[in-house]
């Protein structure tokens, strides 16, 4: 210490007052400078000893994934420079650690472009775990986080799963997001609580198949929304006609907050996308292992995520406090056309054309609660008939009318619609069968394999009645005189049975495409072909469907001429649903433009076991030209 | 091989679905409420953008809305200093609560608002009582619509502090 004073004294001698001030100043910078760097340095080595770059939790906020466990090689799912600190961030979770350690410490232009504030959830992770000295760090202001922060807020999470919908074979799966609501929901409204959506950020210049295309191969980037949870009811309960299940997470909200700060990090950011795998439902599921590190929940997603398999996992791993439904509008239509008796269903058809037959002697005779019961019933009707139309001036009359009668009496209540078996409670969406039988004579065993999701006949406790969606399923058979060989494969095949009433006039129709063998020219051959129909089902009694399509088919194989000949058909079929299983029974019938016919009369009965296993029975006639022979067989189905 | 997997199942979904059920190309960025009861909106609904991908559409959103989306803006309520209901988008379901005098809607208006949880009853009712003084036909705008509902308040010795 006298030496330093001996020192300061030399300069004191020597230089003149302001000059002493300035190189003061440096010195000092220079020391707290010096001091800052090894900081930094300290806190890396720190970090490389504990390993924290090979942690769970960094490799889930920077969303990396290994192609394989056994080699340390990692790639991150999102694709957008911006999202990483180090150059070499996307594939190298310990640079980008050591790179975001290096940027807390330094000043950027724009505060909220600080890693404080841009990158909350990375910051908040590293401090805990290396004890970082707030005082140390520059001092930041996160105006736009704070301001953001201050409208989402998050006491509680919620799950959303609007359910499937016939009639369109993305929503046949259904989908996810998560709900950000505030504590005293109820003094709140749930309308204004915050919806978190990942979902393909689209171009709007490109056509309706490129869409699909681009959707489904990877080609949009996937991007999450928040937007206010309303806007998420009328796309979903108006325009889409889905029923909505709300599953309350148990989240604590220390865990709520780091699925906000994680989210905020993520705005505007670009992921990969792909239908099938790291969809929407993926990508909330690593939200969710943000919130709660350890939580696993992904892990057993790793070819596809059905959505409804993603509520499953979060349901095994104890987190869904209670489920709540919220049905479509149509589906609260539907109800309230089923109360009513036949009489009354004719005042309504003629309610939506001629309003002011309310005020007209034989309707003014009903009580006044069946009164106001018809008269928002017609209501109903005519906007969703309006629904997906452009705006028509004497519907909207006609609406404005009927909300004026409905106006002239007390307060109703809201329609009580009957909650239906919760989707997640469904069968689970792969299926193997063993299956023996006996085809023309011939004796054979067969073993398939379904990736998903759900036929028409399987258990239909919680999905809708109707509506098959199957991708990628494949059979293998073994008869007593062949080896083994392909039977079937489906890459798709999906089927829906709308049924029309009175009200309602939708279509149904289904497509089927893959390899399947076929007795053609006198032996069981394998084609590849892609079938279709479209036509119209009816209700018939309180659980059956009938049904009748128009169809066609296209298929290649070695029998035809032309090796790929189309040909066109009908089928006719009655789906039956009892409380032991479901049951169709479906004649079908085409020609090829070479000649060719085929027709066949299938049975199929499907009986229940428990939730995942089923007894089919199945029973075929089949007519081709010069023979005519019978199959029939009998599986046992596993759903897992 | 995830990918792999992924490219092959959505090749055929692509050639057997799509034509049946997305045919109707996906119209521009608008509204999407085309078939609004009221006026104030217009365009083709966007919804098959959704319905194909899950996705959004043109102007990105993280939080509130700031762009209209092709919607009537007037009416819009505010939480914060920023957009957050386009009461245009609800009309229909606003519309009919205030008819019934009961719905979801209308108690998110109450809560945009500002109006207590123990005044909202009234609130309700009130809405209820002037239906036709909020709705008095079918082409009245969200503008106009809340533009009644801040007089109604007025007049209303309890829901008068809500008014501005």
């Amino acid at each position: 210490m006298p030496c330093l004073h001996w020192r300061w004294g030399i300069f004191y001698g020597i230089m003149k007052y302001k000059q002493l001030l300035i190189t003061f100043a440096l010195l000092f910078l220079s020391i707290v400078q010096a001091a800052e760097e090894s900081y930094v340095d300290q806190l890396q080595k720190e970090a490389e000893r504990k390993s924290l770059w090979q942690q769970s939790e960094w490799l889930n906020l920077l969303h990396y994934r290994q192609p394989d466990s056994s080699l340390q090689v990692f790639e991150s799912s999102v694709d957008d420079d911006s999202f990483f600190l180090s150059e070499k961030g996307k594939r190298d979770p310990r640079l980008e650690l050591q790179a975001t350690l290096t940027a807390l410490f330094r000043g950027f232009e724009d505060d909220n472009r600080q890693p404080q504030c841009r990158f909350v959830a990375r910051f908040h992770w590293l401090s805990k775990q290396l004890n970082i000295k707030q005082s140390n760090l520059p001092k930041v202001e996160c105006k736009d986080y704070n301001e953001w922060r201050k409208l989402v807020q998050s006491e509680k999470v919620t799950l959303i799963f609007p359910a499937y919908h016939l009639n369109s074979p993305s929503s046949m799966f259904g989908h996810t997001l998560l709900r950000l609501d505030r504590k005293e929901s109820e003094e709140w409204s749930d309308w204004l609580s915050f919806a978190v959506n990942f979902g393909a950020n689209v171009d709007n210049s490109d056509n309706s198949i490129a869409y699909a295309y681009k959707g489904l191969m990877g080609g949009y980037p996937g991007q999450f929304v928040v937007m206010p949870y309303y806007k998420k009811i009328l796309e979903y309960s108006r325009i889409e006609r889905r029923d909505i299940w709300e599953y309350e997470l148990d989240l604590i909200p220390e865990e709520a907050d780091r699925l906000v700060e994680h989210l905020w990090e993520l705005k505007e950011v670009n992921f990969d996308y792909y239908f099938f795998t790291e969809n929407c439902s993926y990508r909330l599921l690593e939200l969710l292992e943000v919130a709660r590190p350890g939580v696993g929940l992904t892990a057993e997603f790793k070819v596809t995520a059905i959505p409804v398999d993603t509520v499953r996992a979060v349901e095994r791993a104890g987190m869904i406090k209670k489920a709540e439904y919220r049905p479509s509008r149509e589906t609260v239509l539907q109800s309230m056309i089923a109360e009513l008796d036949q009489d009354e269903r004719l005042i309504l058809g003629q309610l939506i054309e001629m309003p002011e037959l309310m005020d007209k002697g034989h309707f003014s005779k009903l009580p006044e609660e069946k009164q106001l019961f018809l008269a928002e019933t017609a209501y109903k009707l005519l906007r969703f008939r309006q629904n997906k139309l452009v705006r028509d001036d004497n519907a909207a009359k006609k609406s404005h009318q009927l909300l004026s009668i409905i106006n002239r009496y007390p307060t109703g209540s809201e329609q009580q619609v009957s909650r239906p078996v919760q989707p997640e409670k469904s069968h689970h969406s792969k299926q193997v069968a063993v299956k023996v039988g006996e085809r023309d004579n011939k004796s054979y065993t067969e073993l398939g394999f379904r990736m998903s999701f759900h036929s028409l006949e399987d258990n239909e406790l919680g999905f809708l009645r109707g509506a098959q969606i199957n991708i990628a399923s494949i059979r293998f058979r073994y008869s007593e005189e062949d080896t083994l060989f392909l039977q079937q494969l489906d890459f798709a095949d999906i089927f829906s049975l709308t049924p029309r009433t009175e009200f309602f006039d939708p279509l149904s129709w289904r497509v089927r495409g893959g390899m399947e063998r076929v007795r053609r020219d006198g032996r069981d051959r394998l084609v590849s072909h892609i079938s279709g129909g479209g036509g119209y089902a009816w209700n018939l009694g309180g659980d059956g469907i009938v049904y009748s399509l128009m169809t066609a088919r296209i298929e290649a194989g070695n029998s035809f001429k032309t090796y790929v000949e189309p040909a066109l058909g009908a089928a006719a079929g009655f789906l039956l649903h009892n409380t032991f299983g479901t049951g169709r029974v479906e004649l079908a019938s085409e020609k090829f433009t070479g000649g060719e016919e085929s027709t066949r009369l299938e049975y199929e009965q499907n009986i229940v076991l428990s939730r995942d296993q089923a007894i089919r029975l199945s029973l075929k006639r089949e007519w081709v030209p010069h023979e005519q022979f019978s199959e029939l067989g009998l599986s046992y189905n596993l759903h897992f | 091989m995830k990918k792999v997997i992924g490219s092959v199942i959505g090749g055929v979904v692509l050639m057997t679905a799509s034509s049946a059920a997305m045919a109707a190309a996906a119209g521009g960025p608008n509204c999407g409420w085309g078939n609004l009861l009221f006026k104030g909106s217009k365009g083709i609904p966007s919804h098959v953008v959704a319905v194909t991908t899950n996705g959004t559409s043109g102007n990105n959103t993280f939080g509130i809305t700031s762009g209209t989306n092709g919607c009537d803006a007037s009416g819009t309520l505010t939480y914060g200093g920023r957009d957050m209901v386009q009461v245009s988008a609800i009309l229909d379901e606003f519309s009919e609560d205030v008819a019934r005098g009961h719905g979801e809607a209308l108690n998110a208006i109450a809560v945009m608002i500002g109006v207590e949880r123990s005044d909202r009853e009234l609130f309700a009712d009130v809405m209820h009582e002037n239906f036709a003084a909020i709705f008095p036909d079918e082409n009245v705008t969200a503008k106009e619509a809340m533009v009644s509902v801040n007089e109604l308040m007025k007049t209303n010795g309890q829901l008068s502090k809500y008014a501005v």
